[in-house]
């Protein structure tokens, strides 16, 4: 067996003296999606933040492609293949929308066209708006945009933070319906919502923390169907 | 004839101010911070300027680059010292940073060349040329020259250029620009590079035409504040306009009387239109701005969803 | 009655830590003044004149500090015009002694007031301004007044200024001789600091510690912000004028120089290396600064320079400024053992005083086709809810469907775009958020915005009554402090009520988030509100907490309080809520009872959706 992409192993995050993760551990294989399920407040942004760099954990190693991430910067992560979606879309604002996905981009004029033009085709209404600046764009389209920024590198793992914040049901769908495509294109996805079944539609993996903790975890199957999920979201 | 006479002199005090402040916009669209320096730099640069031109004894534009780098490295210095260690504070830190730099840079002068006026070589030369019934310096035009290619240099490198976009983008969410990649740090450092850098040709420029003394960087510093405020805080064409509108206001305001001949007569109008009233009032019309319309004249350039 | 006890917990981070001490409570002040008294009792009567009169120098700037510590400490507003307003005291003081004889007292409300007056008219537009506006606006100040000053020649004596300034007089006695001067400079900054010191020790400095970390919670609990800062503003301007006239007596000579910017360079090196928050950093950073160029000699000439070096040092290297590194470092050296405290004099209330009208049932809230829009983007498109006196309203809906800036319009942060919000029959739309807190609204934040460096109990405390904190009650403030004294024991009352009680002595920013929540649930309630907006109480609670906090806030509705709960823990939400609405993008879908609203298809697919389509 492989190493997979993404080892995460007993990770501890801690904001001054008050622990927003305790001992959690999980693995992202290639080529699939994972859902990270759990109500707000329940550590997934955070989770997400230390495997990107921007946080760093008290205890507990994060390791990509079976090399321990350390203290490895922020940019030099995203640089290593590691694509960030942050929660809250957190476009560029002043930007537009070809420059939001063109400064996320690392490689040559032909391949970051290419790539753009590749995103376009994920997400049309884009290319509709290629010369409209960011904070101009509706909340569904800002997300879609970076969910795309978040691709433009090519990243062998997508972090995607809540991306259906704020967002109808049917462009939630939208979005995350792009996510089979993406990983049939080579990126693993780990994704963080809290909309549980949407997210366990599209994954075929899932992880639920509670307060810091792993409290579940398997098939996105096997959660969709248990009591315990729905439990956790809706109550009765 | 004497009104184009008067635009020629707006223009190149314009110009000026314009150079001045676009290092000023540019720091503060990378990083967020007032560089409360900015002016003594310009100060810096106008002796770095005399100090070369004493030991080289080559025209101006010979110069430029050498005072460029030299400069340069100044704008790395700083970026070090005042502002990367206070990335992570409140505003008012790198304010306060700032203006010590200022301070160490105008005493430093004071200490090293006296608080004597001194000038610097021309760019090109310092004739004067006519034409269109106008007489005009040498110097003046190749200021307005020299501003306009900066100006339009620094549009196409914020544009059109991946670093520069990059830059706009770590002044306008730093955190996710490091998560996609951009090394946050270094960029400041090299804005406070191309900050310096242009502070240093404006410094060059001016020395000629207006000398250069240790307290002129203070001058400069407040014009090219206003001109930020009333342009637009943060944006570059607003920053020309306003570098543009005080050039106007200081030049036609004690022009008043030649324009206005009944003016003459209003009692002490040599006080009442002298280049320190025309200061004051100056500096009470930006203060109405600030109360009435503290977004500029053309509101601020990045706008945010609260 | 409950004691409680200050426990040695480590954190990290030393401005929290200083704290723990009673050595930090003290200060460094009080050795540093015994020591000061000691060296001059030996040294003064054989100091030469001059250095005689740079001690007089010191304290001039050491009352200039001072002042400049409310405006730019306690207040956090970083002003340029504090040399201005020294120079605007001197040259009143300095122009009505030369050329009317009026002594150096008798002028002395001329030369404080101009000041004053000045900064009332300069303070009203500008005050209000973010600080790079406002930075620049008392620079310009300071810039009008210098030109005006070396321009009106007649008035001023013009660049050259005027000589001949006599000394300082008192009562009609002219003050002979360096020492007799210096004695009366140092009497009026031990007066000064003692001012300062009793403005800021009370309620009110706690009242600008919230001022200036978190305005919009201040706001929010009552304080008026603008007033606080005027005031601050006003202070600074006041001590400003007494120092600049006491230079001008001093030295004898009255010269633009005084309004030049290396006054004010220097009064903020000062305020920057003495620790802007302390009386004992403005006075010792005086002293420090000024005898600086004294004791080495090579720095005279270049004084500014050095200036400029240790202001770039100490604002990189110890932001805290000097006394407040010296208090870390005693703090660490010295490690008290726990303390009780003393028990306050006023016994407990029974009961905390909660509401104000005991009338149940009646409608509390009335928001009518409220919309708030932020340019094109309607995050409230024509909602309409009710509240009524002790029932519980839950608000639900995704994340960015309005939630908080519903509450947000109804505090008074957002100003509603069109449609009315009532309070108890009065109609609030518009007001500011102070005036709405003080009608009796009260709410909490969705990140608990406490004080980190101030106690919980503090933190609760200063919510209680903060209509009353003002100038003139600090001002009266005895040295027992009963006003606070009651407004803590009240305040423990209420962090007993929400079970928070054992963490009172904590610093805020070390509670875990759970608690943080609870103390802020608590210093909502200490403005005995009638209306009460909780954004995400239950965020970060186990089962048990979770349990406990729905009792707690189930005996405060029915104390008459009407509740309005945003919520995403259905669980926690659904046994609590009368009744419940859904917000959606920003329009209200649903509304009704609890199960109701959590039946309908409308809520179902807005928070569950439909399962996305897999490919």
């Amino acid at each position: 067996m492989s190493t997979p992409l993404l080892e995460v192993e007993a990770l501890e995050v801690r904001y001054h003296t008050v622990p927003a993760l305790r001992g959690v551990s999980l693995t992202v294989g290639a080529n699939e999606a994972v859902a990270l399920l759990g109500a707000n407040g329940a550590g997934k942004s955070t989770l997400m933040k230390s495997i990107i760099g921007l946080v760093r954990p008290a205890a507990g190693r994060i390791l990509l492609d079976g090399r321990p991430l350390g203290m490895l910067r922020a940019d030099r992560r995203a640089r290593l293949g590691i694509g960030y979606c942050p929660e809250g879309r957190r476009t560029f604002p002043g930007l537009t929308v070809r420059e939001n996905l063109a400064v996320a981009c690392w490689g040559s004029a032909r391949e970051r066209e290419h790539r753009i033009a590749a995103m376009f085709a994920l997400f049309p209404v884009l290319g509709q708006r290629a010369a409209t600046r960011a904070w101009q764009l509706s909340g569904g389209q800002q997300q879609m945009l970076a969910v795309g920024r978040s691709l433009m590198d090519a990243p062998r793992l997508l972090l995607l933070d809540e991306p259906s914040l704020g967002l109808s049901p049917r462009l939630t769908d939208e979005v995350l319906g792009q996510i089979p495509a993406i990983v049939a294109g080579g990126t693993s996805v780990l994704l963080a919502e809290q909309n549980a079944a949407k997210a366990l539609a599209v994954c075929t993996r899932a992880v639920v923390l509670k307060l810091g903790q792993v409290v579940a975890s398997g098939k996105a199957a096997d959660l969709a169907a248990s009591d315990e999920v729905r439990a956790a979201f809706l109550g009765g | 004839m004497a009104a184009s006479q008067l635009l020629l002199e707006v223009l190149a005090l314009g110009a000026a101010y314009a150079l001045v402040a676009l290092g000023f916009v540019l720091i503060l669209n990378a990083t967020g911070a007032v560089n409360f320096s900015q002016g003594d730099m310009v100060m810096a640069g106008g002796f770095g300027a005399v100090v070369l031109a004493n030991a080289l004894h080559v025209p101006g534009l010979v110069l430029l680059p050498l005072l460029l780098v030299g400069m340069a490295a100044l704008g790395v210095v700083v970026a070090v010292a005042a502002y990367l260690p206070l990335r992570r504070r409140p505003p008012d830190a790198v304010f306060i940073s700032t203006i010590a730099v200022g301070i160490i840079l105008q005493n430093a002068a004071n200490h090293l060349f006296g608080a004597e006026p001194m000038a610097a070589p021309p760019l090109l030369s310092a004739g004067r040329v006519r034409f269109a019934g106008i007489e005009v310096s040498i110097q003046s035009l190749a200021i307005i020259g020299v501003a306009a290619l900066l100006i339009v240099g620094l549009q196409v490198l914020f544009v059109h250029t991946q670093f520069g976009r990059r830059l706009r983008a770590t002044a306008q969410d730093r955190e996710v620009a490091m998560a996609i990649g951009i090394p946050v740090d270094r960029m400041v450092v090299v804005t406070f590079a191309i900050g310096a850098a242009l502070a240093g040709a404006a410094g060059l420029l001016l020395a000629n035409a207006f000398f250069v003394t240790p307290t002129a960087g203070a001058d400069y510093m407040v014009k090219a504040y206003i001109a930020v405020v009333i342009g637009g805080w943060g944006s570059i064409p607003g920053a020309v306009a306003g570098a543009l509108l005080i050039a106007a206001f200081e030049v036609l305001y004690p022009s008043l009387p030649l324009l206005i001949p009944a003016l003459l007569r209003m009692p002490q109008s040599d006080a009442v239109f002298s280049q320190t009233t025309s200061t004051i009032m100056l500096d009470v019309a930006v203060l109405i701005i600030l109360v009435a319309r503290p977004g500029g004249l053309f509101g601020e350039a990045v706008r945010q969803r609260p | 009655m409950r004691g409680w006890h200050i426990r040695g917990w480590r954190v990290r981070g030393w401005h929290i830590r200083r704290w723990q001490t009673p050595f930090a409570r003290v200060g460094v002040g009080l050795p540093l003044a015994v020591i000061a008294i000691v060296v001059a009792a030996f040294g003064l009567s054989h100091a030469s004149d001059y250095a005689l009169r740079v001690l007089s120098v010191a304290g001039i700037y050491a009352l200039l500090a001072l002042g400049y510590g409310f405006i730019f400490g306690q207040a956090g507003a970083l002003s340029l015009a504090q040399g201005t307003f020294m120079g605007v005291g001197a040259y009143v003081s300095g122009i009505l002694a030369v050329r009317y004889g009026i002594g150096f007292d008798a002028a002395l409300p001329a030369s404080v007031g101009l000041p004053v007056v000045l900064a009332l008219l300069v303070a009203i537009p500008v005050l209000r301004l973010q600080t790079h506006y406002f930075a620049l606006a008392t620079l310009l100040i300071g810039q009008i007044i210098l030109l005006v000053v070396t321009q009106w020649e007649s008035v001023t004596g013009g660049a050259n200024g005027i000589g001949g300034v006599p000394p300082l007089s008192l009562l009609g006695h002219v003050i002979e001789g360096r020492l007799p001067a210096l004695l009366l400079v140092w009497a009026l900054v031990a007066a000064g600091g003692l001012l300062a010191w009793q403005i800021t020790r009370g309620r009110l400095g706690d009242a600008f510690a919230v001022l200036r970390t978190h305005p919009v919670v201040a706001r929010a609990v009552g304080i008026d912000t603008g007033l606080l800062r005027l005031t601050a503003f006003l202070l600074s301007a006041a001590y400003a004028g007494l120092a600049g006239s006491l230079y001008v007596h001093a030295i004898g000579v009255l010269s633009p120089d005084i309004l030049g910017f290396p006054v004010m360079v220097t009064c903020l090196t000062i305020a920057v290396v003495g620790s802007r928050l302390r009386v004992t950093g403005a006075i010792a950073g005086a002293v420090l600064i000024i005898e600086l160029p004294e004791w080495a000699r090579f720095l005279r000439d270049d004084y500014l320079l050095a200036f400029g070096c240790i202001l770039l040092l100490v604002v990189v290297a110890l932001p805290g400024g000097l006394i407040e590194a010296a208090e870390w470092l005693l703090g660490r050296v010295w490690v008290a053992p726990p303390v009780a405290p003393r028990p306050p004099l006023v016994p407990l209330p029974a009961a905390v005083s909660m509401c104000r009208s005991p009338a149940s049932d009646s409608m509390l809230l009335e928001v009518s086709g409220l919309s708030v829009r932020f340019g094109g983007v309607h995050a409230l498109d024509a909602v309409s809810i009710r509240v009524r006196a002790g029932e519980v309203l839950g608000l639900i809906g995704p994340n960015g469907s309005g939630k908080t800036t519903l509450v947000n319009a109804v505090t008074g942060i957002y100003p509603p775009g069109a449609g009315r919000v009532v309070l108890a029959g009065r109609e609030i739309a518009g007001n500011t958020p102070h005036a709405i807190a003080r009608l009796g609204v009260a709410r909490t934040f969705q990140a608990a915005a406490l004080v980190p460096e101030m106690s919980a109990l503090d933190n609760v405390a200063v919510a209680r009554g903060a209509a009353d904190v003002g100038l003139g009650r600090a001002l009266l403030v005895g040295l027992r402090d009963s006003g606070r004294r009651r407004a803590r024991a009240e305040a423990m009352a209420l962090l007993e009520r929400m079970g928070a009680a054992q963490h009172a002595a904590a610093p805020a920013g070390t509670l875990p988030p759970g608690i943080a929540r609870l103390v802020e649930i608590a210093r909502a309630l200490a403005s005995a509100p009638r209306l009460l907006l909780l954004d995400e109480p239950a965020a970060g609670l186990n089962g048990t907490e979770q349990a406990d906090l729905a009792r707690r806030l189930r005996s405060i509705a029915d104390g008459g309080v009407g509740l309005l709960v945003i919520e995403h823990n259905m669980q926690f939400l659904v046994p609590l809520a009368d009744r419940m609405a859904c917000l959606d993008y920003g329009k209200l879908i649903a509304a009704g009872t609890p199960a109701e609203v959590q039946a309908d298809p409308r809520v179902i697919e807005a928070y569950l959706g439909a399962p996305a389509v897999p490919t």
